[in-house]
């Protein structure tokens, strides 16, 4: 074959390729609008998404997880609705966000690749500004009457409004080690007397991290009074009465920080390292239940404990969304409704150790009775502690704005 | 005298050299093994073939993820070189007018920065219809790897004098037997050398592998990286290890090939 007809060979074959990808899928029956949703049966819901196959979009970081819902939840929904569940592996949520938001600049309308999303907080701020849900629906799902209003109304303060549905449950908590610290600080400023007690053995990841970002929160909560306030919208008198102080109040620890405050875990996870290769004294995380896995994993010793501050920590439900151009949509409602359920979740909590999430009261004394005789890990503290100390997320302009100022006027003041 | 120094730096440099290479990979197998692992202990305290269980079983995807990588690295091989050979020699052989311009274009998807013109070349996708599929991920994958395949080539056909093909051509060869008997051998090691390439630069693509392929297409990467924030090393350690081991392996095979080539050069 002479390189000129080799040439052409490879042109003809993209051509082939390319044509034999770019042929458009036939429609499938599941897909619906949310008025048609409005106006059918929920039996009907059910038989339509009989034999179908839903893709879920799941941050896959965690082998714990990734093994139960590859194996047994996946069985289940076979089992239970005929459904073939495929999990779609993310890093991160805004990859799909942004893949979402592509599609939609690019007129994918229709024949998404993902039927279903695991989301919350700014990123469910961004794809709901970007119109890249389906919705609503979450109000008519069954399941979410087990779950307390104030989860169904706002997301870090975004209103729901229906475009995505209640599913777990996380508050923040700090680590320590028994055997290193016996009495942790239990409030902020007990915290600022401890680290300045302790040079070099505290740090946090630097914002925008996640677990950085909810850290330097507690703080503005905390000086900003009633946490409530901080619920309804962005305030800029609220915001620069409690920023004052808590620029004032983290650049006053900064010296006593690891490394004199020079520099910061870029992740949780590198803090962990830092607090189990006893460079320091406490971690954090926004799973109640993390530390008792890392000592199941082995990661962190035995001794290890968590705590929350007295006057409260910063926790969040996170939820399950729908794409605008999803394929298979009543049986992402069916999945969905599915994992929300008490069934499920009694389950999930048992094998994975996550927080249960329902208004307990609104289930029925046999569920109530197997929510409490739910284990628990060594290091995690009891529901009730949790939840009498919660304090709600305050609005995402917060987080952003927060954010910014720690960068200009904590982490590069010299 | 003077042979023995020689001889006992080059042995020493040659350790030095494999420590660099072997050192992390070490570490990695290590932590695979690892169930905690905390300062100041030289060694793991005890061990645990849970991440290596977790990679081997179903639920982990690592096995379709495999199949799914090497197929698609084997066919962006093929096609980048495939594509990459009458572009190089053309580039190579003959002045046209607007070469530079061809240069240019050619390298700009390697310039270019790699999460900016993912995105542009995703609306693209979108818009073609070429996103979630294998196809459209081999497609996307042509654009990083044609640049270095056909450069490495265009060297290739640069040293190899065309009077050698019209040589052979006066002495009655067809163009067939010209290019199996002549310039196939010559250019033979600069083939497998852009061949590694392509595959390695397929196999290691993650960004334009879970937009493209929207995590229909599961490859090892997307699956690697999953982990990589999660803060679990020994599972992060033991798909590293997956990952690599096919990489040394061509690696491995590739030196021997060129070698081998170059060794029957010098003795014809």
């Amino acid at each position: 074959m002479s390189p000129h007809s080799l040439f052409r060979f490879f042109l003809l074959s993209l051509l082939v390729i390319s044509l034999a990808c770019g042929q458009p899928k036939p429609p499938t029956p599941g897909r619906l609008s949310p008025q048609e949703f409005e106006r059918t049966p929920w039996e009907t819901i059910l038989q339509q998404a009989q034999g179908t196959t839903v893709n879920f979009a799941m941050w896959a970081g965690d082998e714990a997880r990734n093994r139960y819902f590859q194996g047994p939840v996946t069985e289940k929904l076979k089992q239970q609705y005929g459904i073939t569940l495929k999990i779609v592996p993310y890093n991160d949520t805004i990859e799909i966000v942004n893949k979402l938001l592509n599609e939609k600049g690019a007129g994918k309308t229709s024949n998404g690749s993902v039927d279903m999303v695991w989301i919350n907080g700014e990123n469910f701020r961004t794809a709901k500004q970007g119109a890249v849900l389906w919705g609503p629906f979450s109000e008519r799902l069954p399941n979410v009457r087990l779950y307390p209003e104030a989860a169904r109304q706002r997301d870090f303060g975004t209103p729901i409004e229906g475009y995505e549905a209640v599913w777990q449950y996380a508050q923040f908590v700090l680590a320590y080690d028994m055997a290193r610290t016996p009495e942790p600080p239990k409030s902020i400023e007990a915290l600022r007397t401890w680290v300045k007690a302790h040079p070099g053995r505290f740090t946090y990841p630097a914002p925008p991290d996640f677990t950085g970002s909810v850290f330097i929160r507690h703080v503005l909560l905390h000086f900003g009074g009633n946490p409530q306030a901080f619920q309804n919208g962005f305030d800029e008198a609220l915001y620069q009465k409690a920023a004052g102080p808590t620029l004032d109040y983290l650049n006053d620890i900064k010296p006593f920080l690891w490394k004199q405050g020079e520099t910061f875990p870029a992740t949780p996870k590198e803090l962990d390292r830092l607090f189990t290769n006893q460079e320091i004294d406490f971690s954090m995380s926004y799973g109640p239940t993390f530390a008792s896995q890392r000592i199941e994993r082995g990661e962190f010793p035995p001794t290890v404990r968590t705590f929350v501050f007295d006057e409260g920590t910063i926790g969040n439900y996170n939820f399950l969304a729908i794409p605008f151009n999803a394929t298979n949509i009543s049986g992402a409602l069916t999945v969905m409704n599915h994992l929300m359920s008490a069934e499920h979740l009694l389950e999930q909590s048992r094998v994975l150790g996550s927080t249960y999430p329902h208004d307990i009261s609104r289930l029925d004394a046999g569920q109530q009775a197997a929510v409490e005789a739910l284990p628990r890990g060594p290091a995690t503290l009891s529901p009730t502690e949790l939840s009498s100390h919660l304090l709600p997320e305050p609005d995402a302009a917060y987080l952003d704005r927060l954010e910014k100022d720690w960068r200009e006027k904590v982490l590069r003041k010299p | 005298m003077n042979g023995s120094i020689r001889k006992l730096r080059n042995l020493t440099a040659g350790l030095g050299i494999a420590g660099l290479a072997t050192v992390p990979l070490g570490l990695l197998l290590l932590w695979s093994f690892a169930r905690g692992w905390y300062w100041p202990a030289l060694l793991p305290r005890s061990w645990s073939l849970r991440a290596w269980e977790y990679v081997f079983s179903s639920s982990s995807g690592v096995g379709t993820g495999l199949v799914t990588s090497l197929g698609i690295a084997l066919i962006v091989t093929l096609v980048a070189v495939g594509m990459a050979l009458p572009a190089a020699r053309a580039l190579a052989w003959h002045d046209f007018p607007g070469k530079s311009g061809v240069l240019l274009l050619l390298l700009l998807p390697v310039l270019s920065p790699p999460l900016a013109a993912a995105m542009g070349v995703h609306a693209l996708f979108v818009r073609y219809g070429l996103t979630d599929s294998v196809a459209g991920v081999v497609l996307v994958h042509l654009i990083p790897t044609v640049p270095y395949t056909t450069l490495m080539l265009a060297g290739s056909f640069a040293r190899f004098d065309p009077d050698y093909e019209a040589q052979a051509r006066t002495l009655g060869a067809s163009t067939f037997a010209v290019w199996r008997t002549v310039t196939l051998p010559f250019l033979a090691p600069g083939i497998a050398a852009a061949a590694v390439f392509a595959f390695l630069i397929s196999w290691s693509q993650y960004l334009l592998t879970l937009l493209i392929g929207g995590g229909q297409v599961i490859t090892l990467p997307v699956l690697l990286v999953a982990f990589q924030r999660s803060g679990d090393e020994s599972v992060t350690a033991a798909l590293t290890l997956v990952l690599v081991a096919p990489t040394i392996l061509v690696f491995l095979v590739a030196s021997r090939f060129l070698r081998g080539f170059s060794g029957q050069h010098k003795n014809g």
